[in-house]
């Protein structure tokens, strides 16, 4: 019943997002082709940087690639399923209509994660695939079937942390209600995913292992296709992918808890 | 809650230190509502009327105290609770703004797990009753306030509450939206029983609508009981309205009754309760009566006195205790 009930508001979400797509299609359209191009423009300073040298802390140019790709299908997962509905709620702590979303039957984080999706923004995922096909046939070789299903695991996992990281910026809104400016930090921090991790030195290399873990979302995925990813590390990527979900998901009841709403 | 003086410095002073200030926007309020009862909530503004419909919603936490709304503690947020409630705001709007009002009929039969042709038979019979027509295939922002609300009322309505938080749903509303939308109320509550608990500015609504009253002032419960129970504790007088033929002096009139409104052939008194009938018999005596009517004072001066005498009485309290800050 409980579980029926979710999926039933899922579907009615997906509808109305695609109701609404359909609604302002040129905006929606421009907003897919404006990724592609963004994505395609992303890759040449990774093409410049490795027509200096071969390799970069380990990485030859068709490696990195792999991490770019894992990167352009997190990043439109980001932008057309987890930020459309971050701008929606945020909206609503601010307006107050974020009192509707309570008064709904069903849980609350659920209802907040679900309300809006960008659908055109599934585009990136040709476009990571069309990266990966290019990628492979650089190195000259192919994935195996077990490095395409733990490659698929980690990215499971760095949807996780991503979702966990995005409930926390939220369960930040309500105590300081307007919070662009953490989205910005957040979204432009999100952008070095685009590196392999071991790019990154001191200081920068524990944030992006430890405290916003880009190195789970892109760079390990990109290891496990080429077969290098270690079981222990998968493992412990998991266990830290399961504690951020659940420190995410205390976070949010407490937020809740202390929601004043706005005032008539 | 944080809070700060107008103006420019002020409102810099408070980007570094934030004065806080504890307010209990509601303190000590008990009552009981039956089942299918109807009841109006009143208070002036501030008086902490939204912040108890939050509260018996589960949108806001009581930091004390307990309320049991159906059988449920509202805060939990059950779904079984919430199954069977529904707060309507008349200054907040759930319908989605870039699409029509029926897509939001959709989502709510989703989240409510309403069957399809018991749907459909709700989402016609309150169509009908409001008068929408097509209009709920128009795109909510073509929509005028008055038709926009109604609809919020559909949306509100579609999983049937049984009980059911009415919080202005008829502000701003012109005169004639606003009897309909009433009516609409009215039958809601005959037709499935349900409780309702509303809070209006317009008396109005609550006169049409309310036979018992609650209300709360500064957060604090002042009045417990039916609408006329009110008016005769706050305003026991009567208004006595006489239309006479020939000029009539006010000597001949004050005897009566103390005057308050005086016009052409027409007079309107203020007579105590007990002296009403005396007052009647010696006007037709001694004036040429043409028409007689006797009503209650209107429920907005009842309102503003009894608010007036709280504020007074909060203000005799605090000249006692200055220590006790309101």
């Amino acid at each position: 019943m409980r579980l029926e009930r979710h999926l039933a508001v899922l579907r009615a979400n997906l509808r109305l997002s695609f109701l609404l797509a359909m609604q302002y299609r040129w905006e929606f359209l421009l907003d897919g082709a404006m990724s592609l191009l963004w994505t395609a423009a992303a890759i040449v300073p990774l093409y410049l940087v490795f027509e200096e040298r071969p390799r970069i802390a380990g990485w030859t140019y068709g490696e990195a690639l792999l991490v770019m790709g894992w990167f352009t299908l997190l990043d439109g997962l980001l932008k057309g399923a987890i930020n459309p509905s971050l701008v929606t709620v945020i909206e609503q702590i601010r307006t107050g209509t974020l009192d509707f979303v309570l008064l709904k039957p069903a849980d609350a984080q659920f209802l907040v994660s679900t309300a809006r999706f960008k659908p055109w923004r599934l585009l990136a995922l040709g476009a990571s695939i069309a990266i990966f096909v290019y990628a492979f046939s650089l190195l000259g070789t192919g994935p195996t079937w077990g490095g395409v299903a733990q490659a698929l695991a980690m990215l499971a996992a760095g949807i996780v942390v991503l979702y966990s990281v995005w409930i926390l910026v939220i369960s930040v809104a309500f105590r300081a209600v307007r919070i662009d400016n953490l989205r910005y930090l957040f979204e432009a921090v999100f952008e070095a995913g685009r590196w392999p991790s071991t790019v990154f030195k001191g200081v920068l290399s524990f944030v992006f292992t430890f405290v916003i873990p880009l190195a789970l979302m892109t760079t390990y995925p990109a290891e496990a296709l080429l077969g290098t990813l270690p079981w222990e590390r998968f493992a412990a990527a998991w266990a830290g992918a399961l504690v951020f979900a659940a420190v995410a998901r205390g976070v949010w009841l407490r937020s809740i808890g202390s929601y004043t709403s706005a005032s008539s | 809650m944080h809070e700060r003086t107008a103006g420019l410095a002020a409102s810099l002073r408070s980007v570094f230190r934030r004065e806080h200030k504890l307010v209990k926007a509601v303190d000590g309020v008990t009552f009981s509502i039956a089942r299918g009862e109807r009841v109006g909530f009143l208070g002036p503004n501030g008086a902490g009327k939204t912040t108890t419909l939050k509260m018996l919603t589960g949108l806001l936490h009581p930091t004390s105290g307990t309320i049991d709304v159906a059988g449920h503690v509202p805060q939990r947020r059950e779904a079984a609770f919430l199954d069977q409630i529904m707060l309507v705001m008349g200054q907040k709007q759930q319908l989605i703004w870039d699409l029509p009002p029926a897509d939001t009929f959709e989502l709510n039969r989703a989240v409510y797990r309403v069957p399809r042709d018991r749907y459909d038979a709700t989402v016609n019979e309150l169509t009908e009753l409001l008068e929408l027509g097509d209009l709920v295939k128009k795109p909510t922002r073509e929509l005028s306030l008055g038709e926009r609300m109604k609809c919020e009322l559909v949306a509100a309505l579609i999983h049937q509450p049984k009980v059911l938080f009415l919080d202005e749903p008829t502000i701003g509303l012109d005169v004639s939206t606003q009897v309909k939308v009433r009516d609409f109320i009215r039958s809601y509550n005959e037709r499935y029983g349900a409780t309702l608990m509303l809070t209006s500015h317009y008396m109005d609504d609550v006169a049409a609508l309310c036979p018992r009253v609650i209300v709360i002032d500064k957060g604090r419960l002042t009045f417990d009981g039916s609408l006329d129970e009110l008016v005769r504790n706050v305003r026991p007088e009567k208004r006595l309205t006489l239309h006479f033929r020939g000029d009539v002096g006010d000597d001949a009139l004050s005897p009566l009754g103390q005057i308050i409104e005086r016009s052409e052939g027409q007079v309107v008194l203020q007579v105590a309760q007990s002296e009403l009938a005396a007052a009647v018999s010696r006007a037709l005596a001694t004036l040429d009566v043409v028409d007689l009517t006797v009503e209650a004072a209107p429920l907005e001066e009842v309102m503003s006195e009894l608010f007036t005498r709280g504020r007074a009485a909060r203000a005799r309290e605090a000249g006692r205790e200055p220590d006790e800050a309101e």
